[in-house]
C-alpha cells in the first residue's frame, strides 16, 4: 500500500473549531439536545467555550494515570458535544467515561479559557442517573452507599460495628477479603477506626462565644464528618469560640446532599439544600461555616441547583452567600486574632482538598491560616494539583483508580518528609490514611489551630 | 482495511488497555489542538515502551497501514490529526523520565514526558531545560521534537533542536536507530537535526536526550505598558541595537491583554494599547548592568507603567499572563483562529500596520500577541462562527501568513505546517525545494506511511486552490510521489 | 586528471554540475582537505572559493546570507563592523577556511560549549544537489520551522550529498569584553575543575584544557567580564590572564587543534564524564597522545596518533564502545586511515538518504566511507 486518502470527508479549509457535519445518526437522535433529554442537558454554550487546547489534561487524575484521550476533562467534553449532537448514545462508552470522572475539578482551575466543567458535569450526571439503566449489582451497590453515608443515626450504628469488626476482626479475614469483589472490599478497608464514645459525641447546639463577640456562627456538622471525625467538629467548635463566635450547631440539620449531587442524584440534592436551607434560617446565623471541602462546595452551589423554583432561588441565593470554609472564617479573624497561639514546632504538609482548591479556589486561606501558628514549616507537596482518589463516593465506585491515586498521593507525601498531614476533607483523610497508616500524624488544620490555642500538643502527635 | 484478526495482532502485542477500537474512543482521538480538521482513525495503539511502539511500527509496516504518532494532542496545525484507515500511536504512556544526569546536565525521557516537568526534575539539582512554549505544561517533549518548539525564551536560548543532543527514532519499518550523540560534537551528517521539526513525517521518536542548563543567577523581568504598538515596536529595536539579548521579548495589544487579564488576572493593564514583557538572566552584575539601560530605553520611548516583578511568585504570574493568551481570548470571542507567522523583526512595524488594514477590510478584529524579539507574530483572527464568518475569518488568517512570507519571513515559527498550512508552502518554497523535501522524506519512509498528508501540499488536500500548485517535474518522471 | 571550476555564482555553479560529466568534488581553501574519509578522485573539482561575499546583512535582524566560498575570518570582520559577530570559532578560520567549509566539517571552536557550532547557527541554506537542482531551505529568520531542517543533513557531509551554495546566520551581538582565567591542571583533574567553574553563576562561555592548564573564558561588559573572571578565581583559584597572555594562550590551543604534522588527528566527542577514561584507554593503546586538547564539559576532545591504520581503527572503536563518536581530522599524505568508528545503526538511512539526493554518487566519493561505501565497478 504506497498512497492514502489523507484528510476527512471534506477537506474544507476550516482552521479553529469548524464544525464538522454531523452523521446521521437516527437510532440515537433525540430530541433538540440529541441523546440528551431537555432537563437541563449540559449548555450549548459552556461546551463551545472548550477550544481543545488540552491545558487539563496533565492536572486530570485519570488521564494521569491512563493517557486515554476519553478520560481527559477535554475527552469528556468532546463526549458532552457528541451526545449532545445525538451522535452518541449515553449508554456505554459514554457513561464509563463519565462514570470515572472523579469530579475533583483541577481541570477548572487549569483551564484558561474558562470552560465551567462542573457545571458541565453538574448537567450531565443526573442525565445519565435518568437514562442509563445500571447494572444490579451496580445499582445495589450505589443505593446501600446513598443509603448510609448521608444519614449520621445509620453511619453511627455502621462505625460501631466497624468499630467493633475492626477489634474483633480475625487474621484468617484477609484471605476472606481478598475473595471481596474489589467496591466491597473498597468500601471495608475505608472504615477508619473510631472510637465508639466519639461516635455518639454531640456537638452543643449553642456554645457561646469568648470575650467580646464578632457575630454569629452557624456550624454544618456534616455526616461523616461528625460520626468518624467528631473531634474536627469540636476543635471547630473551640477554635470559632475562642476567636469570638457565638457558634450555633442546629440539632435538626441533616446531609448537605454533597455526595449525591457530586453523583448526578439531583432530585435527593435538592430535596436535602431545602432542609438545610431551612433549618439555617432558623438559627438566624450571619454566616454558615463548614469543615468539609465538599460540604462548602456544594452548599455554595445552592443558588444555581434551586435558581429554576421560584419559591427557593431567592432563599437558596441568601443562604449560598453565608457560606464559608472554616479557613476563610479563621482566615478573616487573623488581622484582629483574639487568642494566642502557642509554638506548634512541626514540619507540616498540606494538601489541598479538591473541593476546597479547585472547586472552591481556596488555596492561600488554609496556608495562612497554618502558617498564623508559631513554629509550623508549611512545605508544598509535588502534584499537588492531583486528586488523592476519595472524591466524595469515588473511592468506593472505581476503587482500583483510587487505589493507584491514592498510592502515589502517599509517595508524594512521604517524599516531603513532613511530621504531619492536614487536609480539609474527611474522604481525603480517610482515603489518605488508607496508604499511609501509621506513618504519620493526619488531621484537619483547625485542630492544629485548636492545639495551638490550647497550649497542648495536637492529636496523634504525642 | 483494519480486520479482527489484525486488531488481534494488536491486541497481543500491547500490554493491557493498549488498543482502542470502540467507536467512542477512537472519535476522541480525530482531531488535536486544532480541531477543524478531523479524521477518525481505524484505530489507536496506546503502547507503555520503546519495544511496543517499534512492535506497533512493525504491525503497521505488515499491512501497509499508514500511521500518526501523537503526543498531547495540542498541536495547533493539525499535525496529529489521524490518517482514514490509519492508526495512532498515542505516547501518552510512555511518560518517564529515565535519568536526571546531573553530571554531564542532560536528562533522558521519554516522548511522553510534559515539557514542564523536565524543569521540575531537574530544579532541585539548580538546572532547567530550556525550550518553553507556551504550553509547556502540557506539551510532551516528544511533539516538542517533532515541531522543534520554541517558546518565550528561544531568542536567546534556541529552539528544540538547539537542546536535544541524541534520539531515539522508530523508523517506518519498524527498525529502531540511534540519531545524535552523547554531544554536540558528530561524526558525519546531522540527521538528528533533520529530523527534528519533521512533524512526525520521518519516524517516531521513543527516547530524547536532552542538555540541562544551569538556572541564571539573576532574572529580572519588566512588564511595559507602551503607548502605542509603534513605540513598543521601536523600544524592541533599541534593545537590540543596544547589543543586549534579553532572554524573552513578548508584546501583546490591548485586547489580547483585555482576554488574557480576565483569564489570568495577571496584573496586565487591559486598556494600554501595547505592552512588552521584557526578561534578562544570567550573571547578577551584568543582569542590574543590562536592566537599568533597558528600563532607560522603555521610558525613552514613553512607556506609560513599568512593573517589575521582585517576587518569583509575581514573575510567574506576568508570564501566565502572556502564556494564557490564546486560550484566553476564548473569552473575548465565540471563535477565533490562532496565526503563527514571522518577519523578520525589522518589519515587525510594517507587518502590524498591513494586519490591522486587513482586519478592517474583512471587517473582523485581530489580537496581537508575539514573540517580538524574533520576528514570530501570533495574530488572533476573532470571528463568530454563527454570524458566518468563518470563510472570511480564514481568508484573513492565511492571507496573514502569507504576508509574512511576502515580508520576508515564514509560514510558521512554531505552530508547524501540518495539515492547516501545507496549502500555502507553496508561497514559501519553490516546487525544487519542496521536491528535495519529499526525497528525504522517501529516504527515510519510502512508502510515506509516517503521518501522511501533512507538511507537504497534496492535490486532496489543496485541490480548491488550483494554480497555487502544478506537479513536479520529479513527479511526473515518477522519481517522487505525492499522496 | 581532474579539472577545477570556480563558478561565481548560484547559477554558475548548478551549470558546472549539470554540465561536468562524472564525478565531483567541492574544494574552499583547502583547509580541511585531509579530513574524514580519503576522496576518491574526481573528475572535476569545483572549487567554491569564487562563490563569496555576503548577499545580504541587516544588523537589525542580526541575519546575515553568505556565499559558501566566503573565508570565514572576512565574514567576521564584515559583521563585526557592525559589533555583532557569528558567535563560533573554529581553530582553522585563522588558516582562511570558507564558511561552507567549515559547515560542511562541522567544526567549531572553544565556545561551542556556550553557542553550539555552526548547525545551531545556521537558518537557511541554499544548495545544489547533483542532478543540478537548486534548492533552498529554511530562510531568513531565526524562528522558523516551515518545511524540513534540510540545510542540518549537510552539516558533517563533508561535501557529500550536496553542494552547499549558501547559508544565511543568525549573528549575535560582540562582547564588549572577554576575559580569561588560567587554572594549572593535569588532564586527570580537569573534569572536576571545570564542573565547578560550570557551577558557578559566572557563566563561562568556554572551557578548554590544554597544556596543564584550564581555560575558562567569559564574555560580558567592559567592567562585568574582569569582575565575573575575579569570582571565577575566587571559587576555583588560577590567574585571570592579561589580555596579551590570554591571547596567547587560546592562540596556542587553536594550534593544537589545527596541528599539521605527520600524525593522525581525532576528534572525539563522549559523554562528558567518560571523557577522562576514554583518552586513558586512547594514551594506553596508541602508545601515547599528543596535542590534546579537551572540553571537559562538552566531552568533546582532539588529540594527535601515530598514522597507524590499526592504531586508529583501535582509537574509533574504543570511542564508540564509550557510546561516543569520532572523526578523522587529519590524515597525513599517503596514509591509508580508517576516517570512521564503527557504522551506527543510522548509517541505514544515511545511505538512503545519500542515494534519494546523490544516486549516483558524484559528490565527495569516499568522503564519508565506509558508512556511504564507494560504489563497485560503476562510475558515474
Amino acid at each position: 500500500m504506497t498512497s492514502h486518502p489523507t484528510t476527512g470527508p471534506s477537506p474544507d479549509f476550516s482552521s479553529e473549531r469548524g464544525e464538522k457535519p454531523a452523521p446521521e445518526r437516527a437510532d440515537v437522535l433525540g430530541g433538540d439536545f440529541g441523546s440528551f433529554d431537555d432537563h437541563r442537558p449540559p449548555a450549548q454554550e459552556l461546551l463551545d467555550d472548550c477550544v481543545h487546547c488540552g491545558f487539563c489534561l496533565p492536572t486530570c487524575p485519570t488521564y494521569a494515570l491512563w493517557g486515554e484521550e476519553m478520560d481527559s476533562p477535554r475527552g469528556r467534553i468532546y463526549l458532552m458535544e457528541m451526545a449532545e449532537k445525538g451522535e452518541i448514545p449515553l449508554e456505554g462508552a459514554f457513561t464509563t467515561h463519565i462514570d470515572r470522572c472523579l469530579g475533583c475539578m483541577a481541570c477548572v482551575t487549569a483551564c484558561p479559557s474558562g470552560v465551567q466543567y462542573d457545571r458541565l458535569l453538574e448537567a450531565t450526571r443526573p442525565q445519565i442517573e435518568r437514562h442509563v439503566p445500571r447494572s444490579r449489582a451496580d445499582r445495589l451497590f450505589r443505593e446501600a452507599i446513598f443509603a448510609l453515608f448521608p444519614y449520621k443515626r445509620r453511619l453511627r450504628a455502621a462505625s460501631i460495628g466497624g468499630a467493633l469488626y475492626q477489634k474483633l476482626r480475625p487474621k484468617s479475614m484477609d484471605k476472606v477479603m481478598a475473595k471481596l469483589p474489589s467496591r466491597l472490599a473498597a468500601m471495608e478497608s475505608l472504615l477508619p477506626p473510631v472510637r465508639v464514645r466519639e461516635a455518639f459525641a454531640r456537638i452543643p447546639a449553642r456554645t457561646p462565644a469568648i470575650g467580646p463577640r464578632r457575630g454569629r456562627v452557624g456550624l454544618l456538622t456534616g455526616c461523616v464528618q461528625d460520626v468518624f471525625f467528631h473531634p474536627v467538629n469540636e476543635a471547630t467548635v473551640r477554635v470559632l469560640a475562642a476567636e469570638g463566635w457565638d457558634v450555633i450547631a442546629p440539632r435538626e440539620q441533616t446531609c448537605c446532599g454533597a455526595l449525591g449531587l457530586h453523583a448526578g442524584r439531583e432530585p435527593e440534592a435538592v430535596e436535602r439544600a431545602k432542609k438545610l436551607i431551612a433549618t439555617f434560617e432558623r438559627a438566624e446565623v450571619d454566616t454558615i461555616a463548614t469543615n468539609v471541602a465538599g460540604c462548602g462546595s456544594s452548599m455554595k452551589e445552592y443558588g444555581e441547583l434551586l435558581a429554576d423554583d421560584p419559591a427557593w432561588a431567592e432563599r437558596a441565593q441568601a443562604f449560598a452567600a453565608k457560606v464559608r470554609d472554616i479557613s476563610e472564617v479563621v482566615d478573616e479573624t487573623l488581622a484582629d486574632p483574639r487568642a494566642r497561639r502557642h509554638p506548634i514546632e512541626a514540619t507540616v504538609v498540606y494538601h489541598d482538598a479538591c473541593h476546597l482548591g479547585h472547586a472552591q479556589k481556596i488555596r492561600s486561606e488554609p496556608r495562612r491560616v497554618l502558617r498564623a501558628i508559631p513554629g509550623v514549616e508549611l512545605v508544598e507537596l509535588p502534584e499537588a494539583e492531583l486528586c488523592c482518589g476519595s472524591a466524595g463516593i469515588y473511592n468506593m465506585l472505581q476503587p482500583e483508580a483510587a487505589g493507584d491515586l491514592g498510592r502515589r498521593k502517599a509517595g508524594n507525601i512521604r517524599g516531603t518528609g513532613a511530621d504531619v498531614l492536614v487536609t480539609a476533607n474527611p474522604g481525603c483523610l480517610l482515603q489518605i490514611r488508607k496508604y499511609l497508616e501509621g506513618e504519620l500524624p493526619m488531621l484537619h488544620p483547625i485542630q492544629l489551630v485548636d492545639a495551638s490555642i490550647r497550649g497542648v500538643r495536637p492529636p496523634e502527635m504525642g | 482495511m483494519l480486520d479482527a484478526a489484525m486488531v488481534r495482532e494488536f491486541t497481543d502485542l500491547l500490554s493491557e488497555n493498549g488498543v482502542i477500537t470502540d467507536e467512542v474512543g477512537l472519535r476522541s482521538y480525530e482531531c488535536d489542538g486544532l480541531t477543524g480538521f478531523r479524521q477518525v482513525p481505524a484505530l489507536v495503539v496506546l503502547p507503555r515502551d520503546a519495544q511496543e511502539v517499534a512492535g506497533a511500527v512493525r504491525l503497521c509496516a505488515k499491512y501497509g497501514m499508514p500511521f500518526v504518532a501523537r503526543g498531547a494532542g495540542t498541536g495547533l496545525s493539525g499535525g496529529a490529526m489521524p490518517v482514514a484507515d490509519g492508526v495512532v500511536i498515542s505516547l501518552q504512556k510512555l511518560r518517564r523520565i529515565l535519568e536526571i544526569d546531573v553530571e554531564n546536565r542532560r536528562a533522558v525521557l521519554e516522548p511522553g514526558v510534559y515539557n514542564l516537568e523536565i524543569s521540575k526534575a531537574a530544579a532541585p539539582y539548580g538546572l532547567y531545560y530550556a525550550p518553553d512554549p507556551s504550553s509547556q505544561q502540557v506539551c510532551t517533549i516528544g511533539g516538542n521534537v517533532a515541531e522543534n518548539s520554541g517558546g518565550a525564551h528561544c531568542l536567546k536560548y534556541g529552539f528544540t533542536t538547539n537542546h536535544v543532543l541524541e534520539m531515539e527514532v522508530v523508523l517506518a519499518d519498524g527498525s529502531v536507530v540511534t540519531l545524535g550523540g552523547p554531544t554536540g560534537e558528530q561524526a558525519g551528517p546531522d540527521l538528528r537535526g533533520l529530523f527534528i521539526g519533521s512533524e512526525g513525517t520521518l519516524g517516531v521518536c521513543t527516547k530524547v536526550t536532552v542538555r540541562l542548563l544551569q538556572t541564571p543567577e539573576t532574572v529580572r523581568t519588566v512588564l511595559a505598558d507602551f503607548p502605542s504598538i509603534e513605540a513598543a515596536g521601536d523600544t524592541v529595536g533599541d534593545i537590540v541595537d543596544a547589543a543586549i539579548v534579553p532572554a524573552a521579548v513578548e508584546m501583546m495589544d490591548s485586547l489580547a491583554m483585555e482576554a488574557s487579564e480576565a483569564a489570568t488576572g495577571a496584573g496586565l493593564t487591559v486598556d494600554s494599547p501595547a505592552a512588552l514583557i521584557i526578561e534578562l538572566d544570567g550573571p547578577g552584575d551584568e543582569v542590574e548592568a543590562e536592566f537599568e539601560h533597558l528600563t532607560a530605553i522603555c521610558e525613552r520611548h514613553g512607556a506609560t507603567r513599568l512593573h517589575v516583578p521582585t517576587e518569583a511568585e509575581e514573575r510567574q504570574k506576568v508570564w501566565k499572563g502572556r502564556k494564557a493568551a490564546f486560550a484566553a481570548v476564548g473569552r473575548i470571542s465565540p471563535d477565533y483562529i490562532v496565526q503563527d507567522g514571522v518577519v523578520p523583526r525589522t518589519r515587525l512595524a510594517e507587518v502590524l500596520t498591513r494586519i490591522a488594514e486587513m482586519g478592517r477590510d474583512a471587517d473582523l478584529r485581530v489580537a496581537n500577541v508575539f514573540h517580538a524579539g524574533d520576528g514570530n507574530l501570533h495574530p488572533l483572527v476573532l470571528y463568530s462562527e454563527a454570524a458566518g464568518e468563518h470563510d472570511a475569518a480564514e481568508k484573513l488568517s492565511t492571507d496573514i501568513a502569507e504576508l509574512c512570507v511576502e515580508l520576508g519571513g515564514s509560514l510558521s515559527g512554531e505552530h508547524g505546517i501540518g495539515t492547516d498550512k501545507a496549502c500555502s508552502m507553496p508561497a514559501m518554497f519553490s516546487e525544487d525545494d519542496l521536491g528535495v523535501m519529499h526525497r528525504v522524506r522517501l529516504a527515510f519512509d519510502p512508502d510515506s506511511r509516517c503521518n501522511p498528508g501533512k507538511l507537504f501540499p497534496t492535490p486532496r488536500l489543496c485541490g480548491e486552490r488550483p494554480g497555487k500548485y502544478a506537479p513536479h517535474p520529479l513527479e511526473e518522471a515518477g522519481v517522487i510521489e505525492r499522496l | 586528471m581532474s579539472t577545477t571550476v570556480t563558478p561565481t555564482t548560484v547559477d554558475d555553479l548548478r551549470d558546472a554540475v549539470l554540465d561536468r560529466p562524472g564525478t565531483l568534488r567541492v574544494a574552499g581553501a583547502g583547509t580541511a582537505a585531509d579530513w574524514a574519509g580519503t576522496p576518491a578522485p574526481a573528475d572535476t573539482v569545483l572549487d567554491l572559493t569564487g562563490l563569496r561575499g555576503i548577499v545580504t546583512h541587516n544588523p537589525g535582524d542580526m541575519t546575515v546570507e553568505v556565499r559558501a566560498g566566503t573565508p570565514f575570518a572576512s565574514l567576521q570582520e564584515e559583521v563585526g563592523e557592525h559589533h555583532q559577530r557569528v558567535a563560533v570559532d573554529p581553530a582553522r578560520a585563522a588558516a582562511g577556511a570558507t564558511l561552507g567549509g567549515l559547515f560542511a566539517t562541522a567544526d567549531s571552536g572553544p565556545r561551542a560549549l556556550q553557542y553550539g557550532s555552526l548547525r545551531d547557527l545556521v537558518i537557511g541554506a541554499t544548495i545544489v544537489l547533483a542532478d543540478g537542482t537548486v534548492a533552498r531551505s529554511g530562510g531568513h529568520v531565526i524562528k522558523n520551522v516551515a518545511g524540513y531542517d534540510l540545510t542540518k543533513v549537510l552539516h558533517g557531509a563533508h561535501g557529500t550529498l550536496g553542494v552547499i551554495a549558501g547559508l544565511v546566520l543568525r549573528l549575535h551581538p560582540s562582547p564588549q569584553a572577554t576575559a580569561t582565567v588560567a587554572v594549572p591542571c593535569d588532564r586527570a583533574a580537569s573534569g572536576d575543575l571545570a564542573r565547578r567553574i560550570a557551577d558557578s553563576p559566572a557563566e563561562a562561555v568556554a572551557v578548554q584544557w590544554h597544556a596543564d592548564r584550564l581555560l575558562a573564558m567569559v564574555e560580558g561588559s567592559e567592567s562585568g567580564a574582569d569582575a565575573r573572571a575575579r569570582r571565577l578565581t575566587d571559587a576555583v583559584g588560577g590567574e585571570l590572564l592579561s589580555p596579551d597572555d590570554a591571547g596567547a594562550a587560546w592562540e596556542a590551543h587553536a594550534a593544537a587543534v589545527d596541528r599539521r604534522g605527520d600524525r593522525a588527528v581525532l576528534r572525539l566527542g563522549v559523554i562528558p564524564s567518560a571523557l577522562t577514561g576514554v583518552l586513558d584507554g586512547l594514551e594506553a593503546d596508541s602508545g601515547g597522545l599528543a596535542d590534546v586538547t579537551t572540553s571537559p564539559r562538552t566531552g568533546v576532545a582532539t588529540v594527535s596518533l601515530p598514522a597507524d591504520a590499526d592504531v586508529v581503527a583501535a582509537a574509533h572503536r574504543r570511542v564508540a564502545e564509550a557510546g561516543g563518536t569520532s572523526t578523522l581530522r587529519q590524515r597525513p599524505a599517503g596514509a591509508e586511515l580508517p576516517a570512521f568508528g564503527p557504522a551506527p545503526a543510522s548509517a541505514v538511512v544515511l545511505r538512503a538518504v545519500a542515494a534519494s539526493l546523490d544516486p549516483d554518487q558524484r559528490l565527495g566519493r569516499g568522503r564519508l566511507s565506509p558508512w556511504i561505501p564507494e560504489p563497485t565497478g560503476v562510475t558515474a
